[in-house]
């Protein structure tokens, strides 16, 4: 064994051990066979690259590589504080902006002005300019607010002082009227001037009584809902040594205070003496009530009255043309807010951005790490280019791509198609840094297993008309804002197009249109034993012609036997689609790891696939055989003779012989894992000592966040996972297995609830010979189908398909614990902004 | 017979089936093994269940027993 500084020396040893590194990377990487590259199958190469930016070009780099959007910037200023970073300020700015912004929304939404979704697109904008604008636009709009705001106040005042003075008015005139009556009545010849208040019964004195009581009054209006209160106050403060009178008013006044339309009465209250009067002030203060002055001289009032009549229209005008210049601003403010948000709103990213950048000591450069698949290499080189040039700089961008040990984050290029299906595998799970992706198989597995489910091609068609229509009106929806449920059936579309295609497919072989079975591929293959079909009901009919060629025969529908046939069939079905499924997974899992997959399919196929030819061998011979018996009395008494139970020649060696290798490959999953990894970190770690040494020099950042989990190596904590993992895989088997049997059961309900809605609502409805009971039926037929099968039952089967993909097809290989590809594009962020 | 004659039959729509999609979507080779992989994996899936099922009927154990008619 050469010691290390021979190693150093030697030039042409040290190439061989690089070469046996990288050969030993790429197989760690595919797993056994070097199969061609698929697209979708693994995720995208990605790189660490660092960017050195020259302070001028900084804004414009970070803006041209936000518009490409294929780097995901790493934060490097990490420790600091938001307030201790370089662009701190710039985003406070920003901040306010955004502020002004919403505020503008606030106000054009209470004036019920819209504004416009697109708008008129100018020339790019500079950010102090925008924020000047917007700062003096708001002074504006704020000023125009409170001269509006005063204005109102002071409008509504006068508005019910008007009102006092109209009603008070009534008051006294309905009173002097009476009053001046009730004289004529008890004294006719005194003079009709000299009036009094009629609430007054002693009129001796026949001049101005309210002067020789001193009576005084006061006017104003309350609240409705306070008026009683107030006036319950009032006499018992006053101990009943005053008058009061009111008036509701019909319509809601504007109060002043709050600006809201309140229910308001009008009141007068008559009292004698100081005392009583500071006690009612001190209670209209209380209730808040608005008092307002009055004169009990006729042709005052009309005065007043005539005053503020003129006064009110005035101010009427200028509150019009406050509110109309008010408009115009709003508007003019509409016509621009989107694209001024845009434009806000993108430079607070590019400055987010710009503080994750380390800023170097002579403040000359910016220096950026960050995330970047392999393709896009020229591209970025490209933005890199144009940001120095646009700029003026003199000095253009240095790239340069690092070498690291983390894990890179996790990228499919997936087009509108394919972004669904990846959608439902990332949403158990994102995929590890290139290991195998089961959204390749997804895409056609996931509708198939739903059409398992929910075989019906009347249904089906349906479904795909629904989905059809969606996707011929994508992109008015693109554009939309939807809603939470018609989002997801949105982005869902092609999923739920696949999911009607296929289920017209199986709902034509299990010969179901709305549960009525047709004849459509040929005669079926019953027919009655004799001509005049007696014992039809109690033996049954009896196969004369060649199977029915494509699908279930429509002989069966509605018969007796019709269920246990299903039954039988469906299970079975389950069973092998599922151990298709199932030694899917464990191949896939060969891309991953290439020993662990062998010893697997031993077990699964060795029980389960003996399980799967068994019922194929029983369908193929038609032999009467117990499945179930065959099955158990393998494990139970292998050695039994099978008697009636045999299928086939030698079954009983082969029953032993399967057993006996299901049995060894249970220690062969558990043992040889940890010992073969110990053995590989032994070596990988002589190697590595290598390449620490000429690799000092090429990164500068990668040494110091090396991950150190490659380092350790706890045996017993793998040989632990490993137990763990045998066990989930051998108890999983059977559990799994079983699992599929709800393929069946999604089925079966789904045909049972079809046929009860056709048997008992439309044939029923049918039977009555009336046309209304036939429309009613037909109503209730199509909303029952509808609601129950079309939405209940998709989305019943769309679960349960996504669950034995997730659990049942995923666990035998997929790990998913990779983190997603982020990065900084203003697509995506105007992307956030809209769902946010 | 029946059973390898509709095989067949679904062999060749398979290859039908990739050779459109070879035709009309020509990406290069990644994205062509991607889309030979699903028409594939599509093919298996109905040639299976259609094969459960012809095989099912092809032996009965069980035959149609009408109902009584009402």
């Amino acid at each position: 064994m050469s010691t290390l500084s021979d190693t150093y020396k030697d030039p042409i040893n040290l190439e061989v051990l690089r070469r046996r590194q990288r050969m030993r990377q790429k197989m760690a990487k595919h797993g056994g066979g070097c199969i061609p590259p698929m697209d979708l199958f693994r995720s995208e190469a990605m790189h660490l690259v660092q960017l050195i930016v020259p302070i001028e070009s900084a804004h414009l780099t970070v803006s041209y590589l936000g518009d490409i959007g294929l780097i995901q910037f790493k934060d490097l200023n990490a420790e600091k504080s938001p307030f201790q970073r370089t662009y701190a300020s710039q985003i406070k700015r920003c901040g306010e902006m955004t502020r002004k912004l919403r505020f503008f929304n606030d106000q054009m939404s209470k004036a019920g002005i819209t504004r416009s979704s697109k708008s008129v697109a100018r020339a790019d904008m500079h950010l102090e300019d925008l924020e000047a604008k917007l700062g003096e636009l708001e002074a504006e709009l704020i000023e125009v607010n409170a001269n509006n705001e005063k204005l109102q106040h002071g409008y509504s005042e006068l508005t019910e002082y008007k009102l006092v003075l109209q009603k008070a008015g009534e008051f006294f005139k309905d009173a002097q009227i009476s009053a001046s009556a009730r004289q004529k009545e008890i004294s006719p010849d005194l003079p009709a001037e000299s009036l009094a208040t009629p609430l007054l019964k002693d009129h001796e004195s026949s001049h101005d009584l309210s002067k020789q009581v001193r009576l005084g009054f006061v006017t104003g209006l309350v609240p409705k809902e306070k008026a009683m209160a107030f006036e319950r106050i009032i006499f018992r403060a006053t101990r009943g040594n005053v008058l009061l009178r009111q008036v509701a008013l019909e319509e809601a006044v504007v109060d002043p205070t709050s600006g809201q339309k309140v229910q308001k009465n009008i009141f007068v209250v008559f009292f004698s003496g100081e005392r009583l009067k500071s006690k009612i002030v001190k209670i209209s203060e209380a209730f808040a009530v608005n008092r307002y002055p009055f004169t009990e001289d006729m042709g005052k009032q009309t005065q007043m009255i005539t005053e503020v009549s003129g006064r009110l229209s005035e101010l009427k005008m200028t509150i019009e043309a406050g509110l109309q210049h008010r408009g115009t601003l709003l508007r003019r403010i509409g016509e621009q807010y989107e694209q001024w948000n845009q434009v806000v709103h993108k430079e607070k990213s590019i400055y987010h951005i710009l503080n994750m950048l380390s800023i170097d000591v002579t403040k000359k450069c910016l220096v950026a790490e960050g995330w970047s698949p392999k393709y896009a290499t020229k591209k970025i080189q490209n933005a890199l280019q144009q940001a120095a040039i646009d700029s003026s700089s003199q000095v253009g961008t240095i790239f340069r791509v690092l070498h690291t040990k983390k894990l890179p984050p996790t990228y499919f290029r997936t087009n509108k198609f394919t972004e669904s299906f990846q959608a439902i595998v990332d949403a158990y799970g994102v995929a590890k840094y290139q290991e195998a992706n089961p959204g390749v198989f997804t895409v056609v597995t996931f509708p198939f297993l739903f059409a398992v489910m929910f075989g019906d091609w009347g249904h089906g068609i349906c479904l795909l008309l629904a989905t059809l229509y969606i996707i011929s009106k994508e992109k008015k929806f693109s554009g939309q804002k939807l809603g939470d449920i018609m989002e997801m059936a949105f982005g869902g579309r092609y999923v739920i197009l696949l999911m009607s295609i296929f289920s017209i497919y199986t709902g034509l072989i299990y010969n179901e249109f709305f549960s009525v079975p047709f004849a459509l591929f040929g005669p079926s293959a019953y027919a009655c034993r004799d001509a005049s079909c007696s014992d039809s009901t109690t033996v049954g009919l009896v196969k004369v012609r060649d199977t029915y060629p494509f699908g279930v025969d429509p002989s069966w529908h509605g018969t007796r036997s019709e269920l246990p046939f299903l039954n039988s069939l469906k299970m079975k079905m389950s069973i092998l689609l599922g151990v298709a499924q199932m030694n899917l997974g464990i191949m896939l899992s060969f891309f991953n790891a290439l020993f662990q997959f062998i010893p697997q399919m031993i077990f699964l196929n060795g029980l389960f696939g003996y399980l799967s030819l068994l019922i194929v061998a029983k369908w193929y011979t038609g032999s009467k055989a117990d499945l179930y018996h065959i099955m158990i009395y393998m494990f139970l008494s292998p050695t039994d003779d099978l008697g009636e139970n045999q299928l086939f020649e030698n079954q009983k060696t082969v029953q032993l012989v399967l057993l006996l290798l299901s049995l060894i490959a249970v220690p062969w999953m558990l043992l040889p894992k940890p010992y073969i990894l110990k053995a590989r970190h032994k070596t990988r770690h002589q190697d590595e000592s290598y390449a620490l040494l000429d690799d000092n020099d090429d990164s500068l950042h990668g040494e110091a966040d090396r991950d150190s989990d490659d380092q350790e190596f706890e045996f017993s904590e793998v040989f632990v996972h490993q137990l763990i993992h045998t066990i989930e895989f051998v108890l999983g088997a059977v559990s799994n297995t079983a699992s599929y049997l709800r393929l069946w059961a999604l089925s079966l309900a789904h045909s049972e609830l079809s046929a009860v809605f056709y048997e008992k609502v439309l044939l029923l409805a049918w039977g009555y010979n009336n046309v209304i009971i036939l429309i009613v039926g037909i109503i209730v037929f199509i909303f029952a189908t509808a609601g129950v099968l079309l939405v209940m039952e998709t989305l019943s089967a769309f679960l349960h398909a996504l669950r034995l993909h997730w659990v049942e097809f995923q666990n035998k290989f997929y790990e998913g614990d990779g983190y997603k590809f982020r990065p900084f594009s203003f697509a995506l962020l105007n992307n956030e902004d809209e769902s946010s | 017979m029946g059973f390898l004659l509709t095989t067949l039959v679904f062999v060749v729509i398979g290859i039908v089936a990739s050779l459109c999609a070879r035709i009309c979507c020509n990406k290069g080779p990644s994205a062509n093994l991607l889309h030979l992989t699903l028409v594939i994996t599509a093919t298996v899936c109905c040639w299976m269940m259609w094969a459960i099922v012809y095989l099912a009927q092809m032996n009965p154990l069980i035959v149609p027993i009408l109902s009584e008619s009402e």
